[in-house]
């Protein structure tokens, strides 16, 4: 079976990569405006979506991501074997690929980047390559990797921004005592196998590269990638003034498109308003231990309360008011495009007397009090809470919101000493192993530091790591969401796509659910 | 001319305390306040373990004396540290960011004395007339406008639809630095030249009244020497002072105007740095900023010096 999926990827390289086979323009330049800049272009250090989400324009990874974001494709690899027992996997590289400085990138780069990447003690992402051993270089097209248990997920943890290849040398050449400072320099002028090549950076103002001549990628056509000449990254942190300049034409995109411009923009003819899928929920943390950390009883430890809470918001009503309808509901606490997502249908739909006959149940019909952490100054999560206060108040819920600034949240969420807090996720890794870790495995965080356990769902999590038949591991994750969604420790409200525009001579652009915004195929056409 | 050599000395040798309290002030401070810089960037993904392991790396799990002595040790090699959020050194951040508000801060002083000026005059002269009404009230519109509503008005008008100016952003070279700042600049001076204008007519007022005025037109002088040497230069001393003391205020950071903008000031700088709790450039920004506006302070009360013989110094 390894070996057939082996055999399917060296078949999957003479296809090529999945990009329109129509003529694109090659040529050109595109400035594209960000909501916020960049803060270190490292795959392995950096801990922000501002830095992830353009990594893959700097940077390849051994597979790719494709188009939907759900499988992977060829990238700096072009086939893999598995061992039968998956403990051991055998890759081959791809030949004649040069960094954008000139130099060939060997098997050398490859095990030492994915060493660097797997290192426990280096960044916060370590633990996506948790199962690794060893890496081994076997032959000068071929790495060797050797797993402590078998892995159903390592060829997408291997697609994922952590694993990218660096230049080993020029890496270890850069100024710096340790890793984080050689870490550092080596960012300021980072040098990668992907699509574009650094050029020069002015923080918080604008960011430039240029096409990688030494790219290893073709289109369907046979014609090499990437299309544009070059992209210049500026950042807008205003949402009115990012938009001004895109309908001025000062640049030719803009990300981050609040919710409540979109119908404008659509209808904007020199514009393409687009909502890409994305793996954004944004939900409800409860806090469900007995008592709050005062000594107060806590009404959220009783599971008819939490799901009377869900049963009395009326979803969709929230996600007009809120998102102006570009949201959708949820099925499960995980977003549509995340795999394995189940549930049959929105979760908890609307029924304020269903709601009211299980506070009753638990002893609250006469209502009770419960207060909500909020981050101030956003405008988002006021809207959300506004509207949840209000729907509340019918069912008898007096919801107290209490604004605080990032910090101080995140210091009372991760003590535990909250009531309720708005909350928002992407995954960063296409398979729900990630958000389940961090949701409802509670050795990890403690389920979103609810306090919710439940020794089933940590016993098939645990299991669901080393499990390689797919039926059997989406099953388990069914059993998961079952679970969980009829405790719940959280009130899922809606998912919401990735919000970009972009004048109409562009053409191309792809953003996956999870985030990654991808150059490679964009191309400015007269 | 009452200032003396010995006087300026002594005023920049007083800075040195305020410094050094300031510095050690707000060390403490910033360290007292909830949170902690490694689970506000990691946010959502913070397990305890990295959080533990990276503020470990960043000495923050030091006892507070400690963290200062090695923050000093650094501090004497010229080195304010890395800024936590942004990876890169504090003293580049600074001075990468400091004199884009120095710029703004600048034109937007300047743009409001060219308006002030003039019409603090023509409202003077002719106070209690219409004149003098409606440009008191003109500039109160200037005034009590949200620095955000009137930001994003100048924009849309002058630069999205009339395309005379850029759409925000900051340019690359100097000509071009001062062709994005001006809309910026402009909206900052638009309320900072109301407070001016105000004070300085009310002081134009009060001096013509003055006997030395009288005394001077009896001689037979021309006006504009009557208005230039007599009424201006001892009309003008308050609100030296009061320029002053606003542009101290204006380097802290005109942080809306800057983020309607996209100029990469120190204002922006300072609100991220607060909001991630970013020690480092907390504390580099706030000693910046100190030194900087002490030395506002001083040369306003070198000016009033200069004006006022009755100061001295």
């Amino acid at each position: 079976m390894k070996k057939l999926i082996g055999a399917l990827f060296s078949i999957a390289l003479a296809l090529a990569v999945a990009l329109p086979a129509a003529a694109a323009t090659k040529g050109g330049k595109l400035v594209y405006a960000r909501y916020a800049d960049s803060l270190l272009l490292d795959p392995v250090f950096n801990d922000a979506n501002v830095d992830i989400w353009i990594l893959t324009n700097l940077y390849d990874t051994l597979f790719l991501p494709t188009d939907d974001g759900k499988d992977v494709q060829p990238g700096l690899a072009t086939a893999y074997q598995a061992s039968d027992d998956g403990m051991s996997y055998t890759i081959t590289l791809r030949q004649g690929v040069k960094f954008a400085d000139g130099t060939p990138m060997t098997a050398d780069d490859v095990k030492w980047s994915l060493d660097r990447a797997a290192n426990p003690k280096n960044g916060i992402w370590g633990f996506l390559l948790a199962s690794v051993d060893s890496v081994a270089v076997s032959a000068p097209d071929t790495i060797t990797i050797k797993l402590k248990q078998p892995d159903p997920v390592l060829i997408k943890a291997l697609a994922t921004f952590n694993a990218a290849i660096l230049p080993m040398k020029a890496y270890e050449a850069a100024a710096g005592a340790t890793d984080e400072e050689k870490a550092k320099t080596f960012a300021e002028h980072p040098i990668g196998t992907g699509p574009f090549k650094f050029v020069s950076w002015e923080r918080n103002v604008t960011m430039k590269l240029v096409r990688n001549e030494n790219y290893w990628r073709k289109d369907a056509a046979g014609q090499q990638l990437p299309y544009l000449d070059e992209i210049d990254f500026v950042t807008i942190p205003d949402d009115a003034t990012r938009i001004l300049k895109l309908q001025a034409g000062e640049v030719d995109g803009a990300e981050f498109i609040p919710y409540a411009r979109v119908a404008e923009l659509k209808a904007d003819p020199n514009l393409d308003m687009q909502l890409w899928p994305s793996t954004k929920v944004n939900y409800l943390t409860l806090n469900v231990r007995p008592t709050f950390k005062d000594g107060s009883k806590n009404p959220m430890s009783d599971g008819r309360v939490r799901q009377a809470m869900n049963y009395a918001i009326d979803k969709d009503a929230l996600i007009k008011i809120v998102t102006f309808d570009v949201a959708k509901p949820m099925t499960s606490f995980m977003s549509s495009s995340t795999p394995y997502v189940s549930g049959n249908g929105p979760a908890f739909p609307f029924d304020q007397a269903k709601a009211k006959a299980l506070l009753a149940d638990a002893g609250f019909a006469d209502g009770l009090d419960v207060t909500c952490l909020a981050l101030a100054g956003s405008a988002d999560e006021t809207a959300i809470l506004s509207t949840v206060q209000q729907m509340w108040s019918q069912v008898g819920i007096r919801l107290k919101i209490e604004q605080v600034d990032n910090p101080t949240r995140t210091a009372k969420y991760r003590a535990g000493d909250f009531q309720m807090r708005v909350a928002g996720w992407t995954d960063d890794i296409a398979d729900p192993n990630e958000i389940v870790s961090y949701f409802a495995y509670s050795p990890n965080i403690e389920s979103l530091h609810s306090g919710w356990e439940d020794k089933k769902v940590n016993g098939l999590f645990e299991a669901s790591m080393k499990e390689m038949d797919a039926g059997k591991r989406q099953a388990q994750y069914k059993e998961i969401q079952d679970i969980y969604m009829a405790a719940p420790p959280i009130i899922p409200l809606y998912e919401s796509p990735y919000p970009v525009a972009f004048r109409k001579s562009v053409k191309g652009f792809v953003q996956i659910p999870l985030g990654n915004n991808i150059f490679v195929g964009a191309s400015v056409e007269k | 001319m009452p200032v003396s050599l010995r006087y300026v000395v002594l005023r920049l040798l007083q800075i040195v305390p305020t410094f050094i309290l300031i510095m050690v002030v707000m060390f403490v401070l910033v360290r007292l306040l909830p949170g902690d810089p490694t689970s506000a960037l990691l946010g959502e993904r913070a397990t305890d373990e990295a959080v533990a392991r990276i503020n470990a790396q960043l000495g923050l799990d030091k006892p507070i004396p400690v963290q200062f002595v090695i923050f000093l040790e650094n501090f004497f090699r010229g080195d304010l540290g890395d800024s936590i959020v942004n990876k890169t050194s504090v003293l580049g951040l600074v001075l990468n960011r400091l004199p884009v508000t120095l710029f703004l801060t600048a034109l937007a002083s300047l743009l409001s004395v060219a308006m002030a000026v003039p019409l603090a005059f023509v409202a003077a002269l002719r106070h209690g007339s219409a004149a003098d009404s409606i440009i008191r009230s003109a500039f109160q519109v200037g005034l009590s406008t949200p620095v955000f509503y009137l930001g994003i008005l100048l924009l849309t008008l002058f630069a999205a639809h009339l395309r005379w100016f850029p759409v925000g952003g900051y340019g690359e070279t100097l000509a071009d630095k001062l062709y994005h700042l001006f809309l910026p600049a402009l909206t900052l001076a638009l309320s900072l030249s109301a407070v001016l204008m105000r004070n300085l007519r009310n002081s134009i007022v009060e001096v013509l009244q003055a006997e030395y005025v009288d005394f001077a037109r009896a001689k037979g002088l021309k006006a504009r020497i009557v208005l230039g040497k007599h009424v201006l230069r001892n009309a003008v001393i308050p609100t030296v002072t009061l320029l002053g003391l606003n542009i101290g205020t204006l380097l802290g950071g005109a942080v809306i105007t800057e983020t309607v903008f996209a100029v990469p000031g120190a204002g922006r700088l300072m609100i991220e740095a607060i909001f991630g709790r970013d020690y480092p450039v907390i504390l580099g920004l706030t000693m910046a900023l100190a030194l900087l506006v002490s030395l506002v302070f001083l040369v306003t009360d070198l000016v009033q010096a200069a004006l006022d013989p009755r100061v001295s110094a």
